[in-house]
């Protein structure tokens, strides 16, 4: 019993170990976060969309990149966007490649994960992400 | 391929200092530049920070739950090479209801990594975290039932199709795609 104790707390003070060595470049991403949501406003995030579906929807995954926070801002700002005119393919893809894509936490996942595991997941992620969005409008709209 | 429910050891050592350092270093000459846009980002961060404190700790707890009660060799043979389709089901599940930033969960992923997590299930996993349960409501809200349904799906069915595409990418290479930048 006591060394299964023992064996415990060591596998709790390996993981505590894990996340301890990985901390700064967690503490860096943190202040990168904190950066890119004061100085990117949803203003400047709005007025990169133009009106054309296809250009749209690519700016659409790009700005969902570089934009960091809650997934719930990313709704609101979302129907924003549709209530401004800009087409739901966009929004879609807005709202998707802000949940699976983030170049803020690209260094971290590259240390932890290897450079080229980080690029191939992202890429795919990217690309999916553009198929996912038109895909859900289209179904959607099939639909009603 | 390496025995992968052999754990190699492990040094301890700090990861992105020189990372850490440049952002303060970014810091600095911003708030020289935009003081009140700088002292806003760093409220952002300290607001970042309380919110994955918790979830750190959890990770904690899992991860060393995990490395207590589950056998290399089984979790190995569960979500290792010889995993069926049930591993899809646990990588997808697991990304459904995980919470918090991803990055919060990388040194838990990693250390499954280490004991033969394999990649496939790792970018499903990640990928699956799009879908938001909590959030859904909220999400009809504002696009609509039928939107709502269809990206719920379509992502869960994007995140199994990635992992696959990983796999074969991996299984192609043969000696393991991502060997040279492991350590």
């Amino acid at each position: 019993m006591k060394s299964e104790e023992r064996s415990y707390r060591r596998s709790l003070k390996n993981a505590a170990l894990g996340i301890a060595a990985i901390l700064p470049m967690m503490l860096g991403i943190v202040g990168l976060v904190g950066v890119f949501r004061a100085f990117i406003t949803r203003e400047m995030l709005a007025s990169l969309f133009t009106g054309h579906a296809v250009h749209d929807t690519l700016i659409g995954t790009l700005a969902g990149m570089i934009a960091v926070g809650q997934a719930l801002v990313s709704y609101v700002l979302g129907g924003e966007l549709l209530g401004q005119g800009v087409s739901l393919y966009a929004v879609a893809a807005f709202i998707l490649a802000w949940v699976t894509l983030g170049v803020v936490q690209l260094p971290l996942e590259a240390e932890v994960f290897g450079i080229r595991f980080t690029l191939l997941r992202n890429l795919l992620a990217f690309l999916f992400t553009i198929v996912t969005a038109v895909a859900s409008v289209w179904s959607a709209q099939w639909l009603m | 391929m390496a025995d992968v429910t052999q754990k190699s050891p492990r040094r301890f050592r700090l990861r992105g200092v020189k990372f850490l350092g440049g952002v303060l270093a970014l810091y600095a000459a911003l708030f020289f530049w935009r003081e009140a846009q700088t002292l806003t980002a760093m409220r952002f961060a300290l607001e970042v920070l309380e919110e994955i404190v918790p979830i750190l700790f959890v990770v904690v707890f899992l991860a060393g739950a995990l490395h207590y009660w589950l056998d290399p060799k089984k979790l190995a043979r569960h979500l290792g090479e010889d995993a069926g389709w049930h591993a899809w089901l646990i990588a997808l599940g697991a990304g459904i209801l995980s919470h918090g930033p991803m990055y919060a969960w990388y040194p838990m992923i990693e250390d499954l990594r280490r004991h033969g997590l394999r990649d496939g299930y790792i970018t499903a996993f990640f990928y699956a975290r799009a879908v938001k349960v909590p959030l859904l409501p909220m999400m009809i809200y504002y696009f609509g039932w039928p939107f709502t349904l269809f990206l719920s799906l379509y992502i869960v069915l994007a995140a199994w199709i990635q992992g696959v595409i990983v796999e074969m990418i991996e299984r192609r290479s043969g000696r393991g795609f991502w060997s040279e930048d492991e350590e």
